[in-house]
């Protein structure tokens, strides 16, 4: 029952507080611009706006038109998987790689409908996506399996509870360092959102997207974000514990959008990288990642 | 013996044939008239032996006149304060010229604009295609000939070939990336074809012009001398100013007109003020192109009070309205020049700040080191000016090299960097920057009193001016002969962003896509100074004028059709 209430919790939260999020990070932007700053609810005007606007079926492709459904739905499905309060709605059902290939589905729903485009912007934008998904993915699946071996299980539930009645560890603190250092670009912010880059490549794989499906698009974006988010702050910083799920969930929501003007801070105060740049730069968090799992594996 | 004279007599031994007659109206210019078949040898050794630079070509349509065409080149010997002006006489039933964009590359645009506008022919050019009329118009009218009116409506064409250049052997495998026409990053019109490996960047090709609306053609039918200053003006958005003082020049010059000392340092002092805030705009925008929307608006913040300045000088923001042939239209008040001082005070603390900040971050540096480079030699032969050359390591600067108001009689250093790469020309930017606000200082403080226009009188016709100028960007550079009717007989501009532009291939060769926005980005381009824009609407005979409320009634129906 009450996985239930999480569940529909854990969606309705995502889908709804997901533009507030961004709305948020928007004004955390315009203050260190000096700028006024739009409202915190703009990004939901923006969406309703898009919502309403004419699609100009630039493509007429059944992947162009199915990739934004998918990919919401993908992200959606995710809610399920994370937890919120300490509870994993769907954590009976599956373990650590499960909510990793969940996770994956919406960047490749995006790089699929990209390419479907043809436009030539889309292709660098997905060549670059690309790239680095091979490049950050494995942050978060080492940071995810370092604290399976240390709660010896790959089941969620198993791991979230060992991060809530376990020690700190050497690492487990690593891990979570390497894991926020991959939220940059999985939240595709400044200096690693190359794949979208709209001075360079016009929004990348979005180019030809418009109206309701654009809306669709960054929607998913928006929340994948918010579950990125949740994540890591239950996974890594469940402190302090306290007692009522309520409680909890409403101390996960404040951790959520500390980490989220952090990541917004951290984005206004460098230049974009180029590819090259960039993967040079996670090579050294994979390798960072791997002492955390290896310092894990021997039990530290 | 000056140096005209001296350059005079080595061109009089080196090619005692050549030479059909030589002008010598000032100590710094020289202008010859030569045999058209024997300009090849003679542009070599200018180019190569004087190292002169190609600052613009004229063509000039004086066959109502003489019976010729006229076609020149006017070069700078900037170690030697000197311009020079080489002129060849074109006979109308052999409209064409030998090309020396074999020994000068820079050369290449002036010949495709002559050829364009006046029909005479580079013959030779390795690259003869269109550049500046649109792909619509017709191939025999060339518009800067006198036969043809300013009014002269082209018939409507269906089919419109573009020049573009076929790729070439490296390029043929290659992706096209097609940047432009409309492009987010370039805020006015202009289209980079790019060919494409992967993420590297094997070749490029560039079609410009897109907003070239002959206002060359307006002055030598329409305006008089009086009213060009504010047509000049608004060939560029961000630094008008300068033209509008160039172009004073170059009447001032052409007439004799001596400009009074007060008119010389308030011209100066605006066209400083106008370095500083062209400077910290493109701080902004460099950011922007990298992702960095923090400095953009930083910096923008810092550069706003130079523009209520300005209005409180002039009573715009832009397009000051300040200049005339002969002096300057308003005073600065010692109550405006303190609160210059006090303001630059302010700015100079905080664009310190921002540069400071800027130069310090080891990411802004990893984008900018060895991105866009442009060897020395290039940055020559290309004939590039301002911080662009001075980034390359070409030492020239028109304040330093030709002094032209009041820049004889204060000091500073222009600045110079060897590294070629764009991080070198944000350096050489920050560094004019704070040059800048001293030399506001030093203007000021010696800001003589006295009249603020000369008696102009009369211009006489026929005579030749050229006015060159240190903008922004680089040197701007306008041509004028006098004419009948109180107006020029011809009116040349070239801005700074002509030849920079020219050099953006060599600088994108082997570069990244993502390095695009930044190279293009990092000559400072001004596409429709280049173009020499404005918006005069001539199209329908019975002008309408649409009110906001018409405009907003309008945009609704269209919404209404469209649902």
């Amino acid at each position: 029952m009450q996985n239930l209430a999480v569940g529909v919790f854990s969606v309705l939260f995502v889908l709804l507080a997901a533009p507030l999020l961004d709305g948020v990070m928007r004004q955390v932007k315009a203050r260190i611009h000096s700028r006024q700053g739009p409202s915190i609810l703009q990004t939901y005007f923006d969406l309703g706006k898009l919502m309403v606007k004419e699609d100009q079926r630039a493509v007429n492709n059944t992947i162009f038109s199915l990739a934004p459904i998918v990919g919401f739905g993908a992200v959606l499905l995710a809610a399920l998987f994370i937890p919120m309060g300490g509870v994993i709605p769907l954590g009976f059902a599956g373990d650590a790689l499960v909510l990793l290939y969940v996770l994956t589905m919406g960047p490749i729903c995006l790089c699929l409908g990209g390419m479907a485009s043809g436009s030539p912007y889309a292709y660098i934008g997905v060549n670059r996506e690309i790239m680095m998904l091979m490049m950050v993915e494995p942050v978060i699946a080492i940071s995810l399996i370092a604290s399976a071996v240390k709660a010896h299980s790959l089941m969620l539930a198993d791991c979230i509870r060992q991060s809530l009645t376990g020690t700190p560890s050497y690492s487990l603190v690593i891990c979570a360092v390497a894991f926020f250092l991959a939220l940059q670009p999985e939240m595709a912010k400044v200096p690693f959102d190359l794949s979208e880059a709209e001075q360079e490549i016009m929004e990348g794989p979005l180019v030809e997207y418009s109206g309701r499906k654009l809306a669709m698009l960054k929607w998913s974006f928006y929340c994948k974000q918010i579950v990125l988010l949740t994540l890591f702050v239950e996974w890594f910083v469940p402190f302090p514990v306290v007692g009522s799920l309520p409680l909890r969930i409403v101390l996960t929501l404040v951790k959520v959008l500390l980490a989220a003007v952090l990541v917004e801070v951290i984005a206004q105060v460098f230049p974009r990288l180029k590819i090259a740049q960039s993967m040079r730069y996670f090579v050294s968090v994979i390798a960072f990642a791997l002492t955390g799992l290896m310092l894990a594996v021997i039990g530290l | 013996m000056t140096t005209a004279e001296n350059v005079l007599s080595e061109i009089q031994q080196k090619f005692p044939a050549t030479l059909l007659k030589a002008q010598q109206p000032r100590t710094d210019r020289l202008y010859l008239t030569v045999k058209r078949e024997e300009i090849r040898p003679l542009t070599d050794y200018l180019f190569n032996t004087l190292h002169a630079r190609l600052i613009l070509s004229v063509g000039t349509d004086k066959t109502p006149i003489d019976g010729n065409y006229e076609v020149s080149y006017i070069y700078s010997l900037d170690s030697r304060n000197l311009i020079l002006l080489v002129k060849e006489l074109v006979p109308p039933n052999d409209p064409q010229v030998p090309s020396v964009t074999n020994i000068i590359p820079g050369a290449n645009w002036h010949e495709r604009e002559v050829y364009d506008l006046l029909g005479i022919k580079a013959e030779g050019h390795p690259d003869p295609r269109r550049l500046v009329i649109s792909d619509d118009w017709p191939e025999e009218v060339y518009p800067l000939r006198k036969d043809v009116p300013y009014n002269f409506r082209p018939p409507i064409v269906q089919e419109v070939k573009p020049p573009l250049r076929e790729p070439n052997e490296n390029e043929r495998k290659a992706t096209i990336l097609s940047v432009g026409p409309f492009f987010p990053t370039l805020e006015e019109p202009a289209y980079f074809r790019l060919f494409v490996e992967g993420e590297q960047i094997v070749g490029s090709d560039y079609r410009g012009f897109f907003a070239h609306r002959g206002i060359e053609k307006l002055t030598d039918t329409v305006l008089d001398y009086n009213q060009i200053p504010f047509m000049a003006e608004r060939i560029c958005g961000i630094c008008g100013f300068v033209h509008s003082a160039c172009y004073c020049m170059a009447v001032e010059q052409a007439a004799g007109i001596e400009v009074p000392p007060r008119a010389k340092y308030i011209r100066s002092i605006m066209m400083e003020l106008e370095r500083v805030h062209s400077h910290l705009l493109w701080l902004g925008l460099a950011g922007h192109y990298l992702g960095f929307d923090t400095v953009l608006m930083q910096a923008w913040r810092i550069r706003e009070p130079v523009m209520w300045l300005v209005e409180a000088i002039t009573g715009n923001r832009k397009t000051y309205g300040l200049n005339l042939p002969g002096g300057v239209r308003r005073d600065l008040t010692p109550e405006l020049c303190d609160q210059i001082l006090q303001m630059i005070e302010k700015m100079e603390k905080e664009t310190r700040e921002l540069v400071g900040a800027a130069v310090e971050d080891h990411t802004l540096k990893m984008r900018l080191e060895n991105v866009g480079r442009l060897s020395p030699d290039d940055a020559r032969k290309i004939c590039v000016v301002g911080p662009t050359a001075r980034a390359s390591g070409v030492d020239i600067d028109t304040r330093k090299d030709h002094p032209y108001c009041a820049f004889p009689e204060v000091q500073f250093k222009s600045a110079l960097q060897q590294s070629c790469d764009i991080w070198a020309r944000t350096l050489i930017r920050a560094e004019e920057t704070f040059t800048s606000f001293d030399l506001i200082r030093q203007l000021i403080a010696k800001l003589p009193s006295g009249e603020l226009m000369a008696n102009v009188g009369n211009i006489p016709p026929w005579r030749e001016g050229i006015g060159v100028a240190e903008a922004p960007r680089g040197e701007v550079a306008h041509y004028i002969l006098t004419g009948l009717n109180n107006r020029p007989y011809r009116w040349r501009v070239r801005a700074a962003t002509y030849p920079q532009l020219q050099a953006v291939p060599r600088m994108l060769e082997g570069m990244q896509v993502a390095d695009f926005p930044i190279i293009v980005g990092s000559i400072d381009p001004c596409f429709s100074c280049t173009e020499r824009v404005v918006t005069v609407d001539r199209a329908t005979k019975t002008p309408r004028i649409y009110t906001k409320k018409d405009l907003l009634a309008m945009s609704r129906q269209r919404t209404q059709a469209l649902r």
